[in-house]
C-alpha cells in the first residue's frame, strides 16, 4: 500500500451533536484511481462524515489529510480549492439557470463578463468526461438523470480529484445506473479518487475497489472488493445479533384488522414510492417493516392515515374501505398513525403548544359547545405524564421544551389514549437512549395484549427481530417478504433489504401478504 | 399654447421627466429582490435619499455630492435593513415596513428642523443647471421626439443608463449570475462557494442606494420646496414595488413599465388639456375619472400577481426565494 | 483559511423576563436616540418628552376634548392591530390592513347615507359596523381564497389592494355629480356630507368627558378575542395550524377552510374599525386609514402576536403619535411625524434584540457559549 499516497485520509474523526455521537474515532481513507464504497445501515453516519469533507460540518476532533498535507475544511469553498467535489442526495442546483450557467456559477477561472461561449465550454469539456448534455437546457427542464449528471459535470469542471457521491443510484433506473457506473471508472481510470455511498450491495461488489463499513456511527472496517461478497457485508453492515432483552408477549391473534392489497402509492416527485403491497395485520400481532431509508415507508404511513391519496389498491379496515376517507374519518375509525420524522416534530405534534394542548389535538372537536376542553386534556396529560413517566416542569410546558424521549412519549401515549385498533408507528425510538427506547417498547406490548394491531416501522433490526411477530421488508417500494421475527436473522433480512434477496413468493401456496381469514370476501375483486 | 402638437408633445415629455424616479426606485427594488430580499422600505428609503441628498447638493453646490449622499444616505437604509434581515434573521415585512416609517419619519424630521434655514434650490445654481434640460445638437429639433426624448436632463438618461447597466449586469457577469442565484436557491449558492452574506448585503445596499437616487430626483423636480405635509416621493416607491412585479423583475422592461405607469400618472394630470387640444379624438377623456389612473398601476399589478400565480409559469422573474431568511445549518 | 468566530444557533424561546427587558431597553435607546436628535435641533428633550407623554393634557383647557381625540386614534389601531394577529398567527401576511380599513369606512358610508334617515341611532351604528365588517372582510377572503387556491403572493397582492381601494374612495370624494350621495350637495367644491345624527357614534356622557363607545367595543372586542384564540376550538384550530401545517392536516383539520375563515375574520374586524372610526368622526374622509394598516403591523408585531401585548403596545405607539402631535404643536421645529422615527428606532432595536432570543452565538470550534 505505502508507495502510493492517499487522495484523502482521515484520522480519528469525531463528531456529536448535542449529546448524540454520530461519529466516532472514525478512519477512513482513499487512493486516486480508486473507487471506495461506503457502506452502512441508516444512522450510522456515512452522510456525517461526508459532510465533514464537503465543508458542511467541521470534526470535534480527528484530522484530514489532502494528499497528504493536513487541512482545515471550513467553508464548500474551503473544499472546492481543495479539489474536493461531491454531489448531494438533493441536488444543489437553480432550476432557472441553464446547465451551463449552473456551472459557470461556481467558475473562478473565466472573466467576470459572461460570454456566449461558456456554452461551447461546458458541452466540449462534458464531451471530453463522456457526457452527453445540452449546455442551455434549463434544469427546471431535465429528468432526474440528467440533473445527477450536471451535478457530475459541475463537480468535475470545478477540478474536483475527489468525488464524493451520496447514494447516486437511489433516484436512477438500471440502466441510468449503468451508465453512471460507467462513467465512474472512466473517471477513476483517470486518476480521480471516488468514494460512493450506497445500501446496495450489488453495486457495491460490481463498482468499487475497496468497501468501507460503519455501523451506528462507528467505523467497523475496510475490505478490498475482490476478497468479499454480499453475505460478508452485510454482516458488517448489521453485525452479530445483539441480545436486548425486550418481551414478546404471546397474545391470541384476531382476524385481520388492516388489510393491504395491491397498494401503489406514488411520492412528491410522482414517482412510485410504494409498489402493488400486500400485507395485513392482525390484533395482538406487532408488524415490522424494515428497509432501507426512503424506501416508501412515509408514504405508507401517509397512505394509511388518510393523507396521502393513492394511485391503486385497497384498503380494508374490518371489511371497511378506508380508501379515499378523510383523515378525521380514520381516525375515527380507530385508526392512530404516529410518525417521527427526522426533524422529530415535523408531524403529529404542535411544537410550540403545551402537552395538554397536544393531547387534544385529534378530539378538541368532540367536546360540545364552542370551547375547549381543556379540563379533559389536562387530565390525560397528567396521566400521561404519569403512566409513561414524561419528565416535564408542568402539563403547560410547550412540547418543544421536552427532551427527544419525552417528546415521543407524549406523541405515543396520546395515541393510546385515544384506545386506537390499529396502531401505525414509525420510528417511535429515534434518537432515544435506552431506558426511553425501552419504555417506548413497553407501552407497545401492552397496547398489543389488549388486542390493538401494531405496524411498527423501525430502523434497528436487532430491536425489531426482538420486538415484532413478523417483520416485512421492503426495498424500493416493494415487499421483499414478510418473514416470522423468531426465525429469522439479521443477514437475512439485511439482505432482503438491500434487493440480494426476494422472498416474496417463497410459498407457493399462499400469496404472501394475504391472510387466509382475510374479511375480504371476494379476492377476485382485487384483480381489477 | 394650445396648438394640440403642443400639448401632446408637453404631455409626452412629462411622461418621461416626471416618472423617471419610479425608474430609480424599481430598478434599486429589482436588485434587492434579486438578492432574495424583499424590502417592503422603498417609500421610506427614497424619502431618506432624496432629503440628504438635496440637503448636501445644496451646501455644496454640486450635482455629484447632491447624488453621492443621496445614494449613501438610502444606502443605510439597506444597510440597516441587511443588518436585521440578513445577519439577525428578523422578518423582511416588518422590517421594510419599519424602514418607510422611519424613512418618513427622519424625512420630516430632517426636513421641518431645518425651518428657516432651509436653502431654495435657486441658491444651488449647480442643481438647478444640473436638472436642466440637455439639449442635443439637430437631434432635438425633430419635431415632438426632439423634445421628449432628446432634450431631458441628465438624470433622466444616467436613470435609463442604469437600469440598461444592472440589466447588464444581471444576465451578462458573473456577479450578476452569482446574485440571481442567491436569490433562486441560496443552498445551491452556498455549496458552490458564493458568499451569501456579501452578496446580500451588497446588492440590498446599492439597490438601496438607486432607490435613493431616484428620491434625490423627486427633490429636484419639486424644486427642492419642502412641504410639512407632503412628502416628495408621494406614493412613488409603492409604486416602484408593483412596478417591480409588472416589469417581471426585468430592468429594461422596468424602463418600459416606467413609461406604461408613467403614462397614466400623467394622463391624470393632461387628461383635460389632451381633451381640449383634440376634442374630435380624446374627448372622451374628459368622462374618465382620474382616479382610476391613479389606481391603474397598482389594478394591472394585482391581476398581473394573479394571473402569473394561476399560470406557475416558468419564465416569472420572481426569485425563488424572494422573502425567505436564509440560515446555513437548515440545509 | 479563515475560521468565522462563531457560527449561529437555534435556541429555546427566551424567559418572558428577558424579554420584557429587551423591551424596556429599546423604548428606552429610541428615547435617547430621538434626545440625541432633539439636541441637535435645539430642543429640551426632557421638557419635549414630558409634553409628549402627558400628550398636552394637564393645563389644557378643555382636558377632556384631549381624551376623546386620543381614543379617537387608539381604537382603530387597537382593533387593527388585533386582527392583524389573528392573520399573522397563521402566517398569513395580510399587509392590506389600509385597504380593508377604507372598504370598511366606505360600505359603512353608504349605510349611513343612505339609511341614517330611517333607523334609529343605536341601531344605525350596528349596522354601520356590520357594513364595514363585511365589506372589509370580503375585501380580505378574496384573497385569502387565492392564497389557498393558488398561492398567490398574499404579501404583496394586499400591498396594491391597499391602493386600488384608497383610489376607489379618491374617486367618490373627489368627483361631485348627481349620483354621489356622499358629497355635501350646498358646497360647491366636492365635500363629504356629514352623517345624519343616527350614524353618529355613540358617547356616554360622564360629566365633562364624552365617552366615545368604540373604545368600550374595542376592549369587549379584546376581551372576545383573548377568549376566542386561547379557549375555542376555533382559535386552537388557527394555533395548530400557524405552528405545524403539517400536524394540522394530520389531526383532520381542513386547512385551507381555517385559513379563509379566519383572514376573513381579520378583515372583517378590520373594515368594522374603518366603520367604527368614520362614525366616530361623524363623517367620511378620503383618507380615513391615519396609517393604522402599517401602524398595526408594528403594534401586532411588537406584542408577539399576543392579545394583552397589543393593548399595550398600540397604547405606546397612540401615546407616541398623539403626544407627538401635541408636543409639535408647541415646538414648531418638531414635526409630528417624530413620533415615526421613535417607532421605527424602538421596532428596530427589537427586532435586532428578538435574533438573540431567538439563536445564540457558539464559539466556532468551542464549548457551547454560555445561555
Amino acid at each position: 500500500m505505502g508507495e502510493q499516497q492517499y487522495a484523502i485520509e482521515m484520522q480519528g474523526i469525531c463528531k456529536n451533536f448535542g449529546s448524540v455521537a454520530a461519529n466516532k474515532n472514525i478512519n477512513l481513507n482513499v487512493k486516486p484511481g480508486e473507487i471506495l464504497a461506503l457502506l452502512g445501515e441508516n444512522g450510522s453516519g456515512k452522510t456525517t462524515l461526508m459532510n465533514m469533507l464537503s465543508g458542511i460540518y467541521k470534526p470535534d476532533s480527528g484530522s484530514i489529510l489532502v494528499d497528504g498535507r493536513e487541512v482545515a475544511i471550513n467553508s464548500p469553498e474551503d473544499a472546492k480549492r481543495l479539489g474536493i467535489g461531491m454531489v448531494h442526495q438533493h441536488f444543489k442546483l437553480v432550476d432557472v439557470f441553464s446547465a451551463a450557467d449552473n456551472i459557470w456559477l461556481g467558475d473562478d477561472k473565466s472573466g467576470p463578463v459572461l460570454k456566449k461561449d461558456r456554452y461551447g465550454v461546458i458541452g466540449e469539456m462534458a464531451k471530453r468526461f463522456g457526457f452527453e448534455i445540452d449546455p442551455r437546457k434549463k434544469v427546471y427542464n431535465m429528468a432526474v438523470s440528467e440533473k445527477q449528471t450536471l451535478e457530475i459535470i459541475k463537480v468535475l469542471y470545478y477540478g474536483a480529484k475527489i468525488i464524493i457521491l451520496d447514494e447516486p443510484t437511489a433516484v436512477l433506473t438500471v440502466q441510468e445506473t449503468a451508465k453512471l457506473f460507467d462513467v465512474l471508472r472512466r473517471m477513476k481510470e483517470e486518476g480521480h479518487a471516488i468514494i460512493i455511498i450506497t445500501h446496495k450491495l450489488n453495486e457495491v461488489l460490481e463498482i468499487s475497489d475497496r468497501v468501507a463499513i460503519l455501523r451506528k456511527g462507528e467505523y467497523v472496517c475496510t475490505v478490498d472488493t475482490p476478497s468479499t461478497d454480499e453475505q460478508k457485508l452485510t454482516e458488517y453492515m448489521v453485525g452479530r445479533k445483539v441480545e436486548l432483552n425486550i418481551d414478546r408477549p404471546l397474545v391470541e391473534k384476531t382476524r385481520p384488522l388492516l388489510e393491504i392489497r395491491e397498494l401503489t402509492i406514488r411520492n412528491d416527485e410522482g414517482a412510485v414510492a410504494i409498489d402493488k403491497v400486500n400485507f395485513y395485520i392482525r390484533g395482538g400481532e406487532i408488524l415490522g417493516v424494515a428497509g432501507i431509508a426512503g424506501c416508501g415507508q412515509k408514504e405508507l404511513c401517509e397512505a394509511i392515515a388518510g393523507l396521502r391519496p393513492i394511485e391503486s389498491g385497497m384498503m380494508i379496515h374490518k371489511g371497511d374501505n378506508i380508501v379515499g376517507l378523510s383523515p378525521r374519518a380514520i381516525l375515527d375509525k380507530g385508526i392512530s398513525m404516529s410518525f417521527i420524522p427526522e426533524d422529530r416534530l415535523g408531524m403529529g405534534l404542535a411544537p410550540s403548544m403545551s402537552i395538554t394542548d397536544n393531547m387534544l389535538l385529534k378530539k378538541y372537536g368532540q367536546s360540545s359547545g364552542p370551547f375547549v376542553d381543556r379540563k379533559t386534556g389536562r387530565a390525560e396529560a397528567e396521566q400521561v405524564i404519569q403512566d409513561l413517566e414524561i419528565v416535564t416542569p408542568s402539563t403547560e410546558t410547550p412540547v418543544r421544551r421536552l427532551s427527544g424521549g419525552n417528546v415521543q412519549k407524549v406523541l405515543l401515549g396520546r395515541e393510546i389514549k385515544a384506545g386506537p385498533n390499529v396502531i401505525v408507528t414509525a420510528y417511535p425510538v429515534r434518537g432515544l437512549d435506552i431506558n426511553s427506547s425501552y419504555a417506548i417498547y413497553d407501552i407497545l406490548n401492552r397496547q398489543k395484549k389488549d388486542g390493538v394491531g401494531i405496524l411498527f416501522v423501525g430502523e434497528d433490526l436487532d430491536v425489531m427481530i426482538d420486538l415484532c411477530d413478523k417483520i416485512m421488508v421492503l426495498c424500493h417500494g416493494k415487499v421483499m417478504g414478510v418473514v416470522h421475527a423468531h426465525k429469522t436473522t439479521k443477514e437475512e433480512l439485511g439482505l432482503m433489504m438491500t434487493g440480494a434477496l426476494d422472498l416474496s413468493s417463497k410459498y407457493e401456496d399462499k400469496p404472501a401478504g394475504i391472510a387466509k381469514d382475510s374479511r375480504i370476501e371476494n379476492n377476485e375483486e382485487v384483480e381489477e | 399654447m394650445n396648438d394640440p402638437i403642443n400639448v401632446l408633445t408637453l404631455f409626452l415629455f412629462n411622461i418621461v421627466l416626471v416618472n423617471i424616479p419610479l425608474l430609480y426606485g424599481t430598478v434599486g427594488e429589482i436588485v434587492v429582490e434579486k438578492a432574495g430580499s424583499l424590502d417592503l422600505g422603498v417609500e421610506g428609503t427614497m424619502a431618506v435619499g432624496a432629503i440628504f441628498g438635496y440637503l448636501a447638493g445644496c451646501m455644496t453646490n454640486s450635482l455629484a455630492v447632491g447624488l453621492l449622499v443621496s445614494f449613501l444616505g438610502a444606502g443605510l437604509c439597506g444597510l440597516i435593513f441587511s443588518v436585521l434581515t440578513v445577519s439577525l434573521q428578523a422578518n423582511q415585512n416588518v422590517t421594510g415596513l419599519t424602514i418607510t416609517t422611519f424613512g418618513l419619519g427622519l424625512y420630516f424630521f430632517v426636513g421641518k428642523g431645518m425651518g428657516e434655514r432651509w436653502p431654495a434650490m435657486t441658491g444651488a445654481s449647480a442643481l438647478v443647471d444640473g436638472f436642466a434640460a440637455l439639449e442635443f445638437p439637430l437631434l432635438s429639433k425633430i419635431p415632438i421626439l426632439g423634445k421628449v426624448v432628446f432634450s431631458q436632463n441628465v438624470l433622466v438618461y444616467l436613470g435609463i443608463a442604469i437600469a440598461v447597466l444592472v440589466w447588464w449586469y444581471l444576465n451578462f457577469t458573473k456577479t450578476g449570475l452569482r446574485l440571481r442565484a442567491v436569490g433562486e436557491n441560496p443552498g445551491a449558492a452556498d455549496s458552490v462557494g458564493v458568499n451569501i452574506l456579501l452578496y446580500k448585503y451588497v446588492h440590498i445596499i446599492a439597490g438601496s442606494g438607486i432607490m435613493g437616487l431616484g428620491g434625490f430626483y423627486m427633490a429636484l423636480n419639486m424644486s427642492g420646496s419642502f412641504e410639512g405635509s407632503n412628502c416628495w416621493i408621494n406614493g412613488y416607491g409603492w409604486i416602484a414595488i408593483a412596478l417591480v412585479i409588472f416589469a417581471n423583475w426585468n430592468p429594461v422592461l422596468a424602463v418600459l413599465g416606467t413609461l406604461v405607469f408613467g403614462f397614466f400618472n400623467t394622463l391624470q394630470i393632461y387628461s383635460g388639456a389632451l381633451a381640449g387640444a383634440f376634442p374630435g379624438a380624446l374627448g372622451w377623456l374628459n368622462a374618465i375619472p382620474a382616479q382610476l389612473y391613479k389606481a391603474l398601476p397598482f389594478l394591472i399589478t394585482a391581476i398581473v400577481l394573479i394571473a402569473s400565480s394561476v399560470r406557475k409559469r416558468e419564465g416569472s422573474g420572481q426569485p425563488a426565494a424572494l422573502g425567505l431568511n436564509y440560515f446555513r445549518e437548515e440545509r | 483559511m479563515k475560521s468565522p468566530l462563531f457560527h449561529v444557533v437555534k435556541r429555546e424561546q427566551a424567559s418572558p423576563a428577558q424579554q420584557l427587558m429587551a423591551y424596556v431597553a429599546a423604548v428606552i435607546l429610541a428615547l435617547a436616540v430621538g434626545a440625541v436628535l432633539l439636541s441637535v435641533q435645539g430642543v429640551e428633550p426632557v421638557t419635549f418628552y414630558r409634553q409628549l407623554i402627558t400628550m398636552g393634557i394637564p393645563g389644557s383647557r378643555y382636558p377632556w376634548r384631549a381624551v376623546e381625540n386620543f381614543i379617537r386614534l387608539f381604537v382603530p389601531l387597537l382593533i387593527v392591530s388585533l386582527a392583524l394577529s389573528l392573520a399573522f398567527k397563521m402566517r398569513f401576511w395580510n399587509i392590506g390592513g389600509e385597504g380593508q380599513f377604507i372598504m370598511g369606512a366606505f360600505w359603512a358610508a353608504v349605510a349611513a347615507m343612505k339609511l341614517g334617515e330611517s333607523l334609529p341611532k343605536p341601531l344605525m351604528v350596528v349596522v354601520m359596523a356590520l357594513c364595514g365588517a363585511v365589506g372589509g372582510g370580503l375585501y380580505g377572503v378574496f384573497v385569502a381564497a387565492l392564497k389557498v387556491k393558488w398561492g398567490t403572493n398574499e404579501t404583496l397582492l394586499t400591498l396594491m389592494l391597499n391602493y386600488v381601494a384608497l383610489y376607489f374612495l379618491q374617486f367618490f370624494a373627489e368627483t361631485k355629480g348627481e349620483w354621489n350621495f356622499f358629497l355635501d350637495r350646498s358646497s360647491a367644491r366636492p365635500r363629504f356630507a356629514k352623517f345624519p345624527e343616527s350614524a353618529q357614534m355613540v358617547t356616554i356622557p360622564i360629566g365633562p368627558f364624552n365617552l366615545n363607545l368604540s373604545l368600550v367595543a374595542a376592549l369587549v372586542l379584546c376581551v372576545i378575542l383573548f377568549v376566542y384564540l386561547n379557549y375555542t376550538k376555533r382559535g386552537y384550530e388557527i394555533a395548530v395550524v400557524g405552528d405545524s401545517p403539517n400536524t394540522a392536516r394530520y389531526a383532520g383539520m381542513k386547512v385551507g377552510k381555517i385559513v379563509i375563515r379566519t383572514i376573513f375574520l381579520s378583515a372583517a374586524l378590520i373594515g368594522m374599525a374603518g366603520a367604527l372610526h368614520v362614525s366616530s368622526a361623524g363623517v367620511m374622509s378620503a383618507s380615513p386609514t391615519n396609517d393604522v394598516g402599517w401602524t398595526g403591523v408594528v403594534v401586532a408585531w411588537l406584542a408577539k402576536l399576543n392579545t394583552v401585548g397589543i393593548v399595550l403596545a398600540s397604547l405606546l405607539i397612540t401615546v407616541l403619535q398623539y403626544g407627538c402631535q401635541t408636543a409639535s404643536t408647541i415646538y414648531p421645529s418638531i414635526d409630528a411625524n417624530f413620533a415615526n422615527l421613535l417607532q421605527g428606532v424602538i421596532l428596530f432595536t427589537v427586532l435586532a434584540v428578538d435574533f438573540f432570543t431567538r439563536f445564540k452565538l457558539v464559539r466556532r470550534g468551542g464549548k457551547e457559549a454560555v445561555k
